[in-house]
């Protein structure tokens, strides 16, 4: 099997530093959608009566994602892929390589075009999504191994604990999920969480699975106009708000409670999945300390009991 | 990979004042016909703006067989529509689509129709207007009820007067005015001047808050059930093709499953 000791990572990156940008995200505070749906794009110009589109960035690399942003990765370029492609994302996805690097046990690439996972002390096997990616390696053979018999050590994940686990349980049965929002829409929990909310939207910048945005034009003193693609947040006041200032989602209640109903009941019956993949990134960062998990659990149990087989 | 988001620029062909807070906009059509020979379906809406100003979602109102020029009435009412009512005859905008599903046009055939509008809601139903003339025969009895707050805010007057020859016209507005015969406000007794079979009828609307209140004075009690009403509904558009979310409707993007539902999938619709 393909593999690379964990001290060669460092110069395989120095390496393609040579011919590619590369990101690690790592260290990073904003999830990797950032690099392929920026948080401010200028998307269009338009100078004496033409429009210019963007043009694509130069080739780069995006290192270091984790097994929950390689899953929210591979389904966030189903949903701009379908049913129409979105010009703007795959202008920035097609010029670069993912590569992730993972503890989890996996049995197939779980998204990205690379991925590195650790088997033991020393090594991480290789897993690429074609030939192409495996011709591509080729090119920096030196930084890796071809090893028969290797050790494998599981390994335990440090960003997996207690909340991780029951949170990807939970998300195993998106069905129920999906059932258990719908039912929730007049229950209590949505005025409660109305409350404590403070209607920032930082859970949906920090998560790797909201994608939605809005377009700002602007116009310089030059006479030059451009057209700017932003991120937007369903919990902002002006999300659903049309010209004349009617808000078809006025209270902060139905607001908080779309986020929801996007992600585990819209979301599901659009790509038999909830859209989200458990990394904790919104109430690990919620000024007002919501938990999406004991929210979820609150629901699920009381949609169980509202159950007629329970209640027989 | 085709840019979905670029505009096309077209010219302004004429623009004419029908009320004072609404403007009519004939604009050049670079779009191509479909193999039934038309530009759009009626129904359908395009997104027109300009680069620093923002694009906004309108139904044309022209005839989808008119392959020259589409026409639009755009109601001042934010950044997008003051700067497209300052422009004139020979400017230029910008526009992208046809959008959405639009009024579901073989379904209706061979039946009787009652369509239902007001003040600025009529542009999709001018158009579907335009279609059921085109294709008369396959129509049985039509009803237009167009409702406004004044008589001066009634659109299309025109035209309204061309299709008195082709179907049923019933003007209403909503207060008492010293200059209007007419009936005022959508109230039960205009059912009385309804003629349909209710069994084989559809109805069509589009416009703003009182139409649910004829939806329950009118429709309902005609006997039209919710499943052949088909409503155009209006949410905040931005990407027009299913990605950015802001025209979400439960379970539903007004966009690409819209903007024409049928009352029943929107009666019990979260949002």
């Amino acid at each position: 099997m393909l593999c690379i000791k964990e001290s060669e990572i460092n110069n395989f990156l120095e390496k393609l530093k040579e011919n590619y940008e590369v990101f690690d995200v790592r260290n990073d505070l904003l999830p990797f959608k950032q690099y392929f749906l920026p948080p401010e794009e200028k998307i269009f110009e338009k100078k004496k009566n033409k429009i210019k589109a963007a043009l694509k960035p130069a080739p780069f690399v995006l290192f270091g994602l984790s097994f929950y942003d390689l899953e929210a990765l591979n389904q966030l370029d189903e949903i701009m892929e379908k049913p129409v492609e979105d010009y703007f994302y795959f202008q920035r996805r097609n010029q670069s390589i993912v590569i992730g690097l993972i503890e989890e046990d996996i049995d197939s690439l779980p998204g990205g075009e690379i991925v590195f996972q650790k088997i033991n002390n020393d090594y991480y096997r290789v897993w690429f999504k074609s030939k192409k990616e495996q011709q591509w390696l080729k090119k920096y053979r030196k930084f890796f191994e071809e090893i028969k018999n290797l050790k494998i050590t599981p390994q335990k994940s440090q960003k997996i604990d207690d909340w991780h686990v029951e949170m990807r349980q939970l998300l195993l049965d998106p069905e129920k999920l999906a059932k258990a929002v719908e039912w929730s829409e007049n229950h209590p929990i949505w005025d409660e969480l109305a409350k404590t909310c403070l209607g920032c939207g930082i859970c949906t910048y920090l998560c790797p699975l909201c994608y939605c945005f809005s377009w700002e034009d602007k116009k310089t003193i030059e006479g030059e106009s451009y057209r700017v693609r932003k991120w937007a947040a369903c919990t902002l006041n002006d999300f659903a708000m049309v010209a004349g200032g009617h808000n078809f989602r006025k209270e902060l209640k139905k607001r908080y409670y779309n986020w929801f109903y996007h992600k585990f009941v819209r979301g599901y019956y659009e790509w038999g999945k909830s859209l989200c993949v458990g990394c904790g990134r919104c109430h690990q960062n919620c000024p007002a300390q919501i938990d999406i998990l004991k929210v979820l659990k609150t629901i699920l149990s009381d949609y169980e009991k509202s159950l007629p087989a329970k209640n027989s | 990979m085709r840019n979905l988001y670029l505009p096309k620029i077209v010219k302004i062909k004429a623009v004419e004042e029908q009320s004072p807070t609404v403007k009519l906009f004939r604009l050049e059509n670079k779009f191509p016909k479909d193999k039934n020979g038309m530009v759009f379906i009626p129904g359908q809406f395009f997104l027109i703006g300009e680069m620093g100003y923002g694009e906004a979602p309108f139904g044309a109102l022209s005839s989808p067989y008119e392959k020259k020029y589409l026409e639009f009435a755009i109601r001042k009412a934010g950044n997008v529509t003051n700067y497209l009512h300052s422009l004139q005859a020979g400017d230029t905008l910008e526009i992208r689509g046809p959008y959405g599903n639009g009024f579901p046009i073989d379904f209706m055939k061979e039946k009787d129709v009652v369509l239902v509008t007001g003040g600025c809601g009529i542009p999709p139903i001018a158009s579907l207007i335009e279609y059921i003339i085109v294709h008369r025969e396959h129509f049985g009895n039509v009803y237009l009820l167009y409702g406004a707050k004044t008589p001066d805010e009634l659109l299309l007057k025109d035209r309204i007067e061309r299709w008195k020859k082709s179907i049923n016209v019933i003007l209403t507005i909503d207060k008492p005015a010293f200059n209007w015969q007419g009936p005022v406000g959508f109230v039960s007794d205009l059912i009385k001047e309804i003629k349909i079979n209710e069994l084989d009828a559809v109805a069509a609307m589009c416009g703003p808050g009182p139409m649910m209140d004829a939806l329950e004075k009118i429709l309902k009690p005609l006997g039209i059930s919710d499943r052949r009403i088909f409503v155009n509904m209006e949410r905040k558009m931005q990407c027009g093709i299913g990605k950015c979310q802001h025209c979400t409707c439960g379970k539903n993007y007004v966009c690409l499953n819209g903007p024409v539902f049928t009352y029943d999938e929107i009666e019990n619709a979260h949002d």
